[in-house]
């Protein structure tokens, strides 16, 4: 039926709205104009803002990547993205994806949902997939003139490098060895870091225009006036020496260093009779770990001798379990005393029983000896793996600041030498590849100011964390476990890793390690919950109940305050701490 | 075509028939076989409505009004606790001027507990500013049905449809349903321009301040004694197309009456036969029945009551501390005749006490025998 009723015309939107008779009233309260003369947003007292805040994978990472925009590329079914989000700070995705101790993953906020993301795995698999598709990365467009000197293939130098052919320059880098990558080529085994894996992270670095210039060792044919002609120099050059145990006998035949030892393995030079002999590998560190699974390779059997408890060691905790799965042995509590040679050969060492004191300045209990305890291991080699240090010979002369073993720099690298910067394990002492990286991105940043204005001055870098190469549009504040809406987040368990048992292991170098296949790192990267970062998922816009939220450019919303009452529903309810609310007027 | 059927289906099928788009309800004794039976018909396809399920009737007045205010034909049905509950609804509903149709299934309110039948639901919600029309058939119900809806879409205020529990809602009885055509052509599609509509984005029911309030309230008032005429006007023109007329009130043996019984509801057919045999036996006695509650039928009340000489009233409900509500609203209507009958009030059947042909002639033998009521209602039949 046809109401007798007619709606009135909307009036002009500040009409004064008044009725002299009854005739002229709608039978019913109705809007003249539409609902939008309501703004009811004068009702706010605080409002929502969009605001991506940093999540604690990246803010752990000492290299800087982006790992929640590149695992969320993944997901979103663009691994080719995913992979320039990730090499935009990294250039060595496929060796950090496999001997990085990922604290990304530590602090990962999926730990109190069934399990941290594998994200080690997914940089691998980027990293892999690159190698596979052929995708290439560019320098930057603008090429600029000025001459750079790098010292040191390792991470850092690399890295610094790689930075700086993005940025437009065309280093050189000297390398002591016949072939890049310091460390990680002569300081990994190859059942970690496959040295094709290496190999092509170096080439795609060389092809930015970076120069490797090789066999040419600082101090020995490489001299300071040939570095002093470039117009920045950045020291990469590590902790190429070992730390001696300080023991009688240390000069015995059959000693040898662990960064020796490794280095030989890894260039194939004379070791003399490994397989079947006696290996005693000194230390706790990740050195140690490297040599007495190599030494197994070798055919040794191989005991770790550490002088605090296995908590303690700074060795990654995975590869000390892999290795006891491998079949090396571990004596705790024992420091050695004297190693017992025979014919200046060793045959054995006299360890010292120890137990944990108060702790030291590095917050490890302190061992001490206990009185009247010794006990001696037959040994035919005696692998020393007890902490590396700089070598500060090469370094004399130039006037760089040497302090407890590193070369001192300060937060852009520089040394206070004119032109001279410093970093990785040279000037760090961290001690990790990823940190190494960090530390040459810095670097690079850092000398790309220098060669702008001629001074460090001026240039903000964060600290106490990685710095960026593409600026990140998220806020300072990390996001933790309590401020996402676990009403969202669906407890699911993180994949299994397999780790893959050699059947044969002596003189087998393969990969020890699985990573994740192509269906499997998808459904990873879905498991991922972009902590703190917007990913487009309408909640915000769905709750909203003033209709508030709208679509807006590039996957964002705006706003309606004209609107928004303020209420906070929407930022109670998204679920990755991505929007947020502040007082009116702040 | 005929059927034998319960009262509560006779309202489904004058629900089917009347083409409601929209249904919501919550279960409830004695209510919950009409909206049953609409579910099925919604299911099976044979009523082309959506059927929203509720967390409670307050909810499904709500979900109601909402269907109303964007302009579908939309239907509910409930029952004592449950019209209690919708209470602030009704309000809205009334105010919100939606032309929307409950049937309200007489049933006593607790506690103590009853799912019997008397009036005290329906009209503790009698100045919401719905209309109230109660019915004495199964037939009657299933006509109201189809009626209610011309009339609320015509004068913009909800109708809600009265029957008994039991007696009718469960009770069956030959009912006429007739066929869709003709009901169509009775019937036409819901259309009004007082719909919120997407694309013309409006807010309905907000703030009005007293500049305007009380005018709004009096367009109310004014659309009730619109009704009184649309009430007539669609009974006349529903008479036309089916044959069948049931007045705001419809009197009974009236000619020369002077006493007479005024009942509502399904009462009605049980004084009837009263009636018919204190007529054989020579009394001048009538029966008016009130099928009209709201907007409330004074004129004609006072037309056919003016000249008797008593009147007892059958109320099937009490105001507490005052007295049953036919009566006083009759007293009302009737008070500034020049002449006027005396008035006795009868408070019968609460909870669903039967009340059989000789409670009925009891009462009527209790008028004729007193010359004046006391000022007290009488309760009927309770123990001493």
């Amino acid at each position: 039926m046809k109401s007798k009723h007619s709606m009135p015309k909307p009036a002009a939107p500040d009409a004064p709205i008044t009725f002299a008779s009854l005739a002229e009233m709608p039978p019913l309260p109705v809007s003249l104009g539409s609902t939008l003369n309501n703004k009811t947003g004068t009702w706010r007292y605080i409002r929502p803002f969009y605001e991506d805040r940093t999540p604690p994978c990246s803010y752990a990472c000492p290299a800087g990547n982006d790992v929640v925009h590149y695992i969320g590329a993944l997901r979103d079914g663009d691994p080719e993205a995913a992979w320039r989000i990730l090499v935009a700070e990294n250039p060595l995705p496929g060796v950090c994806g496999r001997v990085c101790p990922h604290p990304c993953e530590r602090e990962c906020n999926r730990r109190e949902f069934g399990g941290a993301i594998a994200i080690h795995a997914l940089e691998r698999f980027l990293a892999d997939e690159a190698a596979a598709h052929g995708w290439t990365i560019g320098a930057g467009p603008a090429r600029r003139p000025e001459r750079i000197a790098i010292v040191g293939s390792g991470p850092a130098g690399l890295s610094c490098a790689y930075h700086l052919a993005r940025l437009g320059y065309e280093p050189t880098v000297y390398e002591a060895e016949s072939q890049p990558g310091g460390l990680l080529r002569y300081g990994i085994p190859a059942y970690r870091l496959p040295k094709d894996v290496l190999d092509r992270e170096i080439a795609a670095i060389e092809r930015l225009g970076v120069r490797f210039a090789l066999n040419r060792r600082l101090g020995d044919n490489l001299a300071w006036p040939e570095l002093a002609a470039a117009d920045a120099v950045f020291l990469a050059t590590g902790q190429g020496a070992s730390r001696p145990l300080q023991v009688p006998g240390e000069g015995a035949a059959g000693v040898i260093a662990g960064l020796d030892f490794l280095r030989r393995v890894a260039t194939g030079k004379s070791l003399g009779t490994v397989a079947g002999s006696k290996a005693i590998v000194i230390g706790g560190g990740n050195t140690a770990i490297d040599a007495a699974r190599t030494a197994l390779r070798l055919g040794a059997s191989v005991t770790v001798v550490y002088r605090r408890t296995e908590a303690e060691m700074p060795a990654i905790a995975g590869e000390v379990a892999e290795a006891r799965a491998e079949g090396v042995a571990f004596r705790f509590l024992a420091a050695p005393a004297q190693v017992l040679a025979e014919g200046g050969q060793v045959r054995s060492v006299r360890f010292q029983e120890m137990r944990l004191g108060a702790p030291d300045a590095s917050g490890r209990a302190r061992p001490e000896p206990v009185p009247g305890h010794e006990f001696i291991l037959p040994a035919d080699w005696v692998i020393v793996a007890a902490g590396q240090e700089l070598d500060p010979a090469p370094l004399q002369g130039a006037g760089i600041p040497v302090e407890h073993g590193r070369i001192r720099a300060g937060e852009a690298a520089e040394t206070g030498v004119a032109r001279v910067f410093a970093g990785g394990d040279a000037a760090t002492g961290e001690g990790t590849v990823a940190q190494a990286i960090g530390s040459g991105k810095r670097a690079a940043l850092a000398i790309d100011h220098y060669l702008r204005t001629g001074s460090t001055e001026g240039l903000v870098l964060p600290q106490g964390r990685a710095a960026h190469a593409t600026p990140r549009n998220a806020a300072e504040a990390v996001v933790r476990p309590a401020d996402l809406n676990a009403d969202y987040i669906t407890p699911e368990p993180a994949p299994e890793l397999e780790a893959w048992a050699p059947p044969q292991m002596v003189g087998n170098f393969a990969e020890v390690n699985a990573g994740l296949a192509g269906q499997a790192a998808a459904r990873e990267a879905a498991r991922c919950i972009s902590c703190g970062t917007c990913i487009s998922c309408d909640t915000c816009l769905i709750f909203c109940p003033d209709v508030a939220i709208a679509h807006a450019e590039g996957g964002r919303y705006a706003i309606a305050y004209d609107y928004c009452k303020g209420c906070g529903i929407c930022a109670t309810e998204c679920p990755r701490s991505a929007l947020h609310m502040e007082e009116e007027g702040q | 075509m005929k059927k034998v059927i319960m009262g509560n289906h006779a309202v489904s099928y004058g629900v089917r028939l009347a083409r409601a788009e929209v249904i919501s309800a919550y279960p409830i004794t004695p209510q919950t076989q009409i909206v049953e039976m609409l579910s099925e018909f919604c299911s099976d396809g044979s009523l082309n409505a959506r059927f929203i399920k509720v967390e409670s009737e307050h909810s499904a007045m709500a979900a109601v009004v909402g269907a109303s205010s964007v302009g579908a034909r939309a239907f509910t049905a409930t029952s004592s606790q449950g019209l209690l509950l919708m209470h602030e609804m009704l309000h809205w509903a009334a105010g919100a001027r939606l032309p929307i149709v409950l049937a309200n299934v007489n049933r006593a309110v607790g506690p103590g507990w009853n799912v019997w039948t008397d009036q005290s639901d329906s009209l503790s919600q009698r100045d919401t500013g719905w209309l109230q029309i109660y019915c004495e058939s199964n037939q009657e119900a299933l006509d109201t049905v189809i009626q209610a809806f011309k009339i609320a879409e015509t004068v913009r205020l909800p109708v809600m449809m009265v029957l008994d529990a039991f007696i009718l809602s469960h009770t069956e009885e030959p009912v006429d349903v007739p066929a869709q055509e003709q009901v169509d052509a009775f019937l036409p599609r819901y259309e009004t321009e007082w719909r919120l509509d997407p694309d013309d984005p409006r807010a309905f029911n907000m703030l009005v301040a007293p500049e305007h309030y009380m005018e709004m309230r009096l367009q109310m008032q004014q659309a009730m004694d619109e009704a009184m005429g649309v009430v007539a006007a669609v009974d006349e023109e529903f008479g036309a197309h089916f044959g069948r007329r049931y007045g705001l009130v419809e009197p009974y043996a009236m000619e020369g009456a002077e006493t007479v019984l005024l009942t509502a509801g399904a009462t009605t057919s049980t004084a009837r036969v009263v009636v018919d045999a204190l007529r054989s036996e020579g009394h001048r006695v009538g029966l008016v029945k009130q099928r009209l509650f709201r907007p409330y039928p004074a004129a004609e009340l006072r037309r056919l009551l003016g000249q008797a000489k008593k009147v007892g009233v059958i109320d099937r409900n009490i105001s507490y501390g005052h007295e049953g509500i036919f009566a006083s609203e009759l007293k009302a209507a009737l008070y500034d005749l020049p002449s006027r009958p005396q008035v006795f009030d009868f408070v019968v059947g609460l909870g669903g006490r039967d009340v059989t042909p000789a409670t009925i002639r009891g009462i009527a033998d209790y008028v004729l025998g007193h010359d004046a009521p006391g000022l007290e209602p009488v309760w009927w039949e309770v123990k001493p």
